[in-house]
């Protein structure tokens, strides 16, 4: 989240887009709530009719796969009714911007494209640069070249008659919810946009979100409260495991995993350095060697030092992708030969289901680390399998539970809270720590007998306590301190060795700080541990930030981007619920943390672009500088925005028998996937709670009354649901929830399934992800669980 | 200490089912076994109160002026202020269901309670709900045991949303009918509902954000079964015997024959 949970009482508008949270995070209701109270509109835009729709103000259905159609389309309607907020995207945004001329756009394809390599290389899209180096502006919004006019261009193909022929939202429903939406572009108004899973989970995940951020951006939103762009977050640490990269692409602090042609420190450093000439670019990037080279000082403490590139040989060079189904091809492929799954469950939850259990069969071994047996640690046993035909050697390691440990939890609003150890693990169970650290030393001792290259781990700096490992002395490692007694004479501060250091400010590249992650540097401090703190005195601007509650990463900031919440003079473009506002007297910012403490007006708001300006126009994105409607891998319909039917920069697999791409003419029906309020992901820690079982027992598919009388389906009949990878049993839920889509003229049916359920546990079920394809977003490679095609019967016998 | 109130401010409410699993949780109910939904129009599960279930979350899907709406609301006991089952409850001299008139709290007493059933056939929502194991009546306490140590009930503690509230009845009352007004502005049709029921009132007041036609199972002019009376009068010759649940079973019979007559 840009904001954070409390921030939504100051909306004036929310649009609730790709979220079901008043199911999958009912917290927010409690302050969606106090908004309403205060007269906020609520929105709610789902293919199905949910308990958020319920408590909305206002409700308009689509069809699943088309949020850029129907976001393209309010973008379109601000344009061209000049509903945006002129003077923030003059000034903030890169709308301003001159892009090269070599940029184009035809039939759904950017330039730069190579259609044998399905990818871009991006050369086109640069921006126009003046004589020292600098973006080539025009505040007027009005040269043709600029991304404001480019921008329009784009999205003028996006009319309310396309988009009701593409999405099937009826056009009053979408044009009431444009008229809501862009109410907000003044000044004293603000709306605020959640998403989830409904956003992400398609092959046009990332772009779907780059819409929601365009029309914030036009409409000023970004950066001020009750404003932003908020993911909520599917787990309640989710966004601690994101922030210390539990990914394939990145490392702690959203650095970059190095790749193969990163051949030593310094190419890696100058690759992944962002430069900017522009004296109003703070370009906060260009720490990132303080940042690296503090992490590798973490990773391998003395070893680490300036002559060996702070051991910088010892990191893995990827040379490609190695995201969740990349890795199940390959295990597939018998490629991988173990396999770690700590709190997970891909058995249930990864796309493909029956692929990816048959691919866990080519493992020599496996860990499966949860509270309760899982699928994954089951597969040898479920249904249909002989176990004698299973060479895999499976260990299930028993985990503590949350309440079972002491920790920190990162929620979706950043907000990192310190939660203390409730009650002992029953059994044999251990916290993921404990295990860790068990697994780190028995392989230490191993490879101090040697092997062939045994120094990453011989070498690695591991000592966090005996038995179980002290949270405390690894949260002070993620914060860091220094190595030796250091000087800031500017800063007029100095530091012993062993000191916390204070800030990411502090950090340093010569080895004389350590920090196991530069984002959380300021958390755990000489002051002690801030994430511990609770303390309820809101900050001056009384606007619910509790600065002194938890910490927020970076830097205590509760809103980021908050210097595009003032005007450029500094005054808060909304003096009711300012964030930031500059002291003339005292020359400073008050209220939350700035983004940089400069004077307004000297710096651009963005720190973290290069450009210092927010994107409109995206350089960096794998499949286009702006979104384009594409369909989903798997549709009824062809693409009526262009002749490009699916997103042309997505990775398309392939594999013979398993990787099946469906069409409609067998599988008509387009299906979504699901979570409830009552069960957990894959269902693991609640299909084993009684309470919990008897309230959802069992998985179920929703359908429209239409569809069900087409197909003499009644509500509670077991019904059969099919798609080219496999078939799914389920109860049929018949409800006017769903209605059919007209869809160009042509009425399309949509039903949705949960996917909580599996063969181990006390309630049991097929999972939807037995139907759901191993396709992937063209930048994150997330599944599209969101929109598939499918047919359902009733069971027979 | 002063009379307690529950509000269910049922607008607010999403059916995240919290309070529910918060119940069973408190009482240490054990799950019931189901299978699919109980009822058409959403995810309710068990079928209905029993034994182990003092709470349940009812769903409404209706389709009004073209409108879709999804509606929730929680049935259970609603402490009335005379509460029918008190009256009708025949052991004696001291009742087994028990009317705390301080605090306007309803609860069975089970080491008095005989499991006759009494206090479920005078209900007017019929709520009490006897389990054949231990013969004993059961329904929501009122959380008496947490609100007696300082504690609010577990079903308001779970809710996230802030439909439910436990505070003063006469905040309680107050609330309700601001959350009345707070309706009407968005344009709903409100109806409290508890405040003046039975002709003086419940300790829990619902407030439904739309007309009661909506919610079809829910008692628009609830009354207690007129019979009551007669009932005691049945119960007058046992005066000084042990009255047991058969006894009282075999009276209720009567109670019901003369019903059924009157009936046609």
């Amino acid at each position: 989240m840009t904001n954070h949970w409390i921030d939504m009482i100051h909306a004036d508008v929310v649009m609730i887009m790709g979220s079901n949270c008043a199911e999958n995070h009912p917290i927010a209701i409690r302050w969606l709530q106090r908004a309403k109270e205060r007269g906020a509109v609520i929105l709610s835009v789902d293919p199905r009719f949910t308990r958020t729709s319920s408590f909305a103000d206002h409700y308009c259905k689509l069809r699943s796969g088309t949020d850029i159609a129907f976001v393209g389309g309010i973008i379109n309607y601000a344009l061209q009714n000049n509903l945006i907020h002129k003077e923030y995207v003059a000034e903030y945004t890169n709308g301003s911007c001159i892009i090269s001329k070599d940029f184009t756009f035809h039939e759904g394809i950017f330039s730069s494209y190579d259609s044998d390599k399905r990818s871009y290389d991006k050369k086109s899209w640069g921006y126009e640069l003046d004589e020292n180096g600098v973006p080539k502006r025009d505040e007027s919004l009005k040269d043709p070249q600029c991304v404001y006019q480019l921008l329009k261009k784009h999205f003028a193909r996006y009319t309310v008659d396309a988009v009701n022929r593409i999405t099937g939202a009826p056009p009053d429903d979408f044009t009431n919810i444009c008229k809501i939406l862009t109410s907000t572009n003044t000044p004293d108004r603000v709306a605020t946009w959640l998403y989830a899973m409904g956003t992400t989970q398609h092959t046009h995940g990332t772009q779907n979100i780059r819409s929601y951020v365009i029309l914030q951006l036009l409409l000023g939103n970004i950066g001020r409260a009750g404003g932003g762009i908020n993911a909520l977050r599917g787990e309640s640490n989710v966004q601690g495991s994101t922030d210390m990269c539990l990914l394939f692409h990145i490392i702690p602090g959203y650095l970059k995993s190095p790749h193969i042609d990163n051949v030593n420190l310094k190419a890696y450093l100058e690759k992944w350095t962002p430069k900017s000439n522009d004296p109003m670019s703070a370009n906060w990037w260009s720490n990132y060697p303080k940042y690296m080279v503090s992490l590798l000082k973490a990773f391998w403490g003395e070893k680490a030092t300036k002559k060996n590139d702070f051991c910088y040989d010892y990191l893995p060079k990827r040379s490609g992708n190695y995201s969740h189904i990349s890795l199940f091809e390959h295990m597939y492929a018998g490629n991988i030969k173990g396999l770690f799954c700590f709190g997970q469950n891909p058995a249930v939850g990864g796309p493909n289901s029956n692929m990816e259990r048959k691919a866990l069969h080519k493992l020599d071994w496996l860990v499966a680390v949860d509270l309760w047996d899982t699928e994954t640690g089951d597969f040898w046993k479920r249904p249909g399998i002989d176990p004698a035909s299973i060479n895999t050697e499976v260990f299930m390691l028993p985990a503590a539970g949350s309440m079972e440990k002491e920790g920190s939890i990162s929620n979706s609003g950043r907000w990192v809270q310190w939660r203390y150890k409730a009650v002992d693990p029953p059994g044999e169970a251990k916290s993921d720590a404990w295990i860790l650290d068990k697994l780190v030393r028995a392989l230490k001792k191993e490879y101090e007998a040697g092997g062939v290259f045994p120094d990453p781990i011989r070498d690695l700096a591991w000592d966090y306590g005996h038995e179980e490992p002290d949270p405390h002395t690894i949260a002070k490692e993620i914060n860091g301190y220094f190595t030796e007694d250091v000087n800031f004479p500017k800063k007029n501060k100095s530091f012993k060795k062993g000191d916390q250091v204070p800030s990411f400010a502090y950090l340093k590249d010569d080895g004389s700080t350590v920090s196991g992650n530069w984002l959380y540097c300021a958390s755990y401090t000489n002051a002690g541990n801030m994430t511990a703190r609770r303390g309820t005195e809101d900050a001056i601007n009384k606007i619910g930030l509790y600065p002194k509650w938890s910490w927020c990463w970076p830097v205590n900031r509760r809103i980021i981007y908050n210097r595009a919440s003032v005007d450029p003079q500094g005054k808060p473009w909304d003096d009711k619920r300012w964030v930031i506002r500059w002291n003339k007297e005292t020359k400073k910012w008050e209220g939350d943390v700035p983004d940089g403490g400069w004077a307004p007006g000297t710096k651009h708001p963005f720190i973290m672009r290069p450009e210092g300006l927010a994107c409109v126009f995206s350089t960096s994105l794998a499949d286009g500088p702006f979104p384009e409607h594409y369909e989903p891998v798997e549709s009824p319909v062809n693409n009526l925005m262009s002749k490009t039917q699916v997103n042309p920069a997505i990775k398309i697999w392939n594999t013979p028998g398993v990787d099946s791409i469906g069409t409609s003419d067998k599988y008509p029906i387009i299906a979504t996937t699901y979570r409830v309020s009552e069960h957990w992901q894959a269902g693991c820690m609640t299909r084993n709670l009684p309470w919990l079982v008897e309230l959802v027992p069992d998985s179920f598919v929703e359908l429209s009354t239409d569809l069900a009388k087409r197909k003499g389906i009644k509500n509670g009949d077991r019904v059969v649901v099919t798609s080219a990878r496999g078939k799914a049993g389920a109860y049929a839920l018949v409800t006017d929830r769903f209605e059919p889509f007209t869809i160009d003229g042509r009425q399309v049916d949509e039903v949705g399934l949960t996917w909580h359920f599996g063969y181990t546990g006390l309630a049991k079920g097929d999972s939807a992800n037995l139907l759901t394809p191993h396709v992937g977003d063209a930048n994150t490679m997330i599944p599209e669980f969101k929109a598939f095609l499918c047919d359902i019967e009733k069971e027979v016998g | 200490m002063p009379k307690k109130g529950l509000l269910f401010d049922m607008a607010k409410c999403t059916a995240c089912r919290g309070c529910q699993v918060a119940c069973k949780q408190w009482n240490q109910l054990p799950a019931e076994k189901t299978t699919f939904f109980a009822e058409k129009g959403g995810y309710q599960n068990p079928a209905a109160l029993s034994p182990h279930t003092y709470s349940l979350v009812k769903f409404y899907e209706v389709k009004a002026d073209g409108q879709l709406k999804w509606l929730f609301r929680i049935h259970r006991c609603l402490h009335c202020s005379d509460p029918a089952c008190v009256k009708a409850c025949p052991v004696e001299p001291v009742k087994a269901m028990v009317h705390d008139k301080e605090r306007g709290m309803v609860y069975v007493n089970k080491e008095l309670c005989i499991g006759c059933g009494a206090c479920n056939d005078y209900c007017p929502w019929n709520i009490p709900q006897i389990d054949d194991d231990t013969e004993k009546s059961t329904k929501c306490t009122f959380c008496i045991d947490r609100v007696s140590n300082g504690l609010e009930p577990a079903c308001t503690k779970a809710c996230p949303s802030g439909a439910l509230v436990y505070d003063d009845y006469d905040k309680i009352l107050k609330m309700a009918h601001q959350a009345k007004e707070r309706l009407e502005a968005e344009g709903k049709h409100p109806t409290i509902y508890g405040e003046k029921e039975l002709g003086t009132g419940t300790h829990k007041i619902t407030v439904f954000p739309e007309s009661l036609d909506y919610y079809p199972d829910v008692i628009k002019n609830p009354e207690v079964p007129a019979d009551i009376g007669f009932f005691h009068e049945l119960l007058k010759p046992l005066g000084g015997l042990t009255i047991t649940a058969s006894v009282v079973g075999l009276l209720m019979a009567r109670v019901r024959e003369v019903r059924e007559k009157e009936e046609v």
